[in-house]
């Protein structure tokens, strides 16, 4: 990364921090669904930015992970303990349905997963004996950690700023091992990956595997975060939603997620002045963007910068961190 | 001396279609196999089924004596048979130096291992000289997409080598290539096996490449073996001329 790129990161970690005492209760609830889906988004974009593996599944596994947690603090399991079995729970899923991913690929394989997305959908909803159907699950308990209460809005904010800052590191130090590259030549040439030793079975199902580990594990900060879950929070919808937030940010960027996730909470927030309007304007913005600017936001940022750096020609397609597949 | 490679009685069809078609050969070490034959005479197909990209109907394939026919493509690569592609097959995205590394990381260790490991997995020193080695050195950082052609085979062809493997199998090499690059690459090539001893098996059209490379050739027609020797004697052998200037 480059000086301004660490300044860029510096000022955003700064905001981030005193941001909350800035806002109002509702503010604060907005980042810390930011921070929470950016999370989520983190996991999708390892699994279609970098391996290059379509997924319209991760809402399905932020429904998981919550429904996990939700669940299991109501059994009166400590809520560490229940955070690290959404994780791992979902890791094992993740996995299983990787293995379509050996076969299919692309929109075949987007197919597969929104299916399983109709599938966890169905589970929530007609397993009344386990969720509660569509009464869904209330009172998610917030979490203590020796003596300090998440219990406040500000207080479980900097406890999803904190897991954020946690498997974002995590993940941005697992990207830059030889698995990063493994990832990236999954992506870009599955047939000269295999040729050179590389066993794609195995990172493919890793790849997804880790992926909706994230999505679990922002799956089970939302539960405490909303404090009521219900099956339809983890439709298709919301599917969708972590997609948009993986493209508009920029699949295969790093920071991707966080910018796309930015968008996709605040973008509807700022043009609710259009009142009825607001989620027709929104969508408008988004295929305007994706008009002008397939690889992102930080795809755009990139190509600004290149241009400012270097006068000299270089092929749009090629940059740093990859583009959308 | 030893035989790195065995084929035995390979067949593979397609449909009606019989590509190869019993073929057996075995390359020794140390040597520079050249296959040549007319289009469509099957060279590509008994490359992938060595390969372990497509599965023979019948036949064995062995290397170093151990079977290999029902392994896949990179446990093969892993016990040490490397190989370039016709069409140009390197990480537009990656840098040259990324590309050389991700050649030979998978030989290092455990995928665990490797997680806990360094970023370069040990080989950035191994990928220096393979690139000075090359003559890649200015182009380290350049991402891969923005070499010439030319330039991209040297590439694809230093990633064969990186894991140190004991059989590379190119695939028309001088395919594309202007005759400039062509004399570099070739030199390169000779160069390598000279180094190494290396064992080498090229399939090629372009005669002149293979007259001056290999060290014996092998010529496939519809799919079976018409003649093996000495380059120079190919040259002259009614059959093989047969076979190329048509009936």
């Amino acid at each position: 990364m480059n000086r301004l790129g660490v300044i860029a990161l510096g000022a955003a970690a700064i905001v981030a921090i005193v941001a909350p005492f800035f806002l109002r209760r509702y503010g604060i609830y907005l980042i810390s669904m930011w921070a929470v889906l950016t999370i989520a988004a983190i996991g999708l974009n390892l699994t279609l930015g970098y391996a290059g593996q379509v997924s319209l599944a991760q809402g399905a596994f932020v429904g998981i992970g919550a429904y996990t947690v939700a669940l299991l603090t109501q059994a009166g399991w400590a809520y560490p303990a229940a955070f690290v079995c959404a994780g791992a729970l979902c890791f094992a899923i993740g996995w299983g349905l990787g293995y379509p991913a050996l076969r299919v690929q692309h929109h075949y394989l987007a197919f597969v997963t929104l299916a399983f997305t109709t599938l966890v959908f169905l589970v929530l909803r007609n397993e009344e004996w386990l969720t509660n159907g569509i009464y869904g699950i209330t009172g998610t308990e917030r979490p203590v950690f020796f003596g300090w209460s998440t219990g406040g809005a500000r207080d479980f904010y900097f406890f999803c700023l904190g897991m954020l800052a946690l498997l974002s590191a995590a993940t941005w130090w697992m990207l830059r091992s030889p698995w990063g590259r493994a990832f990236l030549a999954l992506r870009e040439n599955p047939i000269r990956a295999l040729s050179l030793g590389l066993d794609t079975r195995r990172y493919t199902l890793m790849a997804f595997a880790i992926g909706s580990s994230l999505g679990g594990m922002a799956g089970a900060l939302y539960a405490p975060l909303v404090q009521f879950i219900e099956p339809n929070s983890f439709g298709l919808g919301m599917s969708f939603n972590l997609l948009l937030m993986v493209i508009i940010g920029g699949s295969g960027y790093f920071f991707g997620p966080f910018v796309g996730a930015l968008v996709a909470v605040l973008l509807p927030e700022w043009t609710r002045f259009t009142e009825g309007y607001y989620l027709l304007v929104y969508a408008a913005l988004v295929m305007i963007m994706m008009a002008f600017c397939p690889s992102g936001l930080l795809g755009l940022i990139g190509r600004m910068s290149k241009a400012m750096t270097r006068r000299a020609p270089t092929p749009p397609e090629l940059h740093a961190e990859g583009t959308t597949p | 001396m030893s035989a790195v490679l065995e084929v035995s009685n390979l067949r593979k069809s397609f449909g009606g279609i019989t590509a190869v078609n019993d073929v057996s050969f075995e390359v020794r070490e140390g040597e520079i196999l050249g296959i040549i034959g007319p289009n469509g005479s099957g060279k590509s197909t008994l490359f992938n089924c060595v390969l372990g990209q497509l599965l023979p109907n019948a036949g064995e394939v062995r290397v170093d004596g151990k079977p290999t026919t029902r392994m896949r493509p990179c446990d093969l690569n892993r016990l040490g048979v490397s190989r370039t592609f016709q069409l140009l097959q390197v990480f537009p995205q990656l840098s040259v130096r990324d590309n050389l590394i991700l050649a030979g990381q998978e030989h290092r260790g455990s995928m665990l291992s490797r997680l806990f490991g360094k970023s370069d997995a040990g080989l950035g020193d191994a990928a220096e000289r393979m690139i000075s080695f090359f003559q890649l050195s200015h182009l380290a950082e350049e991402p891969a997409g923005a070499l010439s052609y030319g330039q991209q085979k040297l590439l694809d062809a230093a990633m064969a080598f990186m894991a140190g493997p004991r059989l590379v199998l190119l695939d028309e090499p001088a395919g594309g290539v202007n005759l400039t690059m062509l004399a570099h690459l070739r030199e390169r090539l000779r160069a390598y096996h000279a180094e190494h001893n290396a064992t080498f098996v090229v399939i090629e059209h372009q005669m002149e490449f293979v007259m001056a490379l290999c060290t014996r050739v092998l010529v496939l027609a519809e799919g079976r073996i018409i003649a093996v020797g000495a380059p120079q004697d190919i040259r002259r052998d009614p059959v093989v001329i047969e076979a190329y200037l048509g009936h």
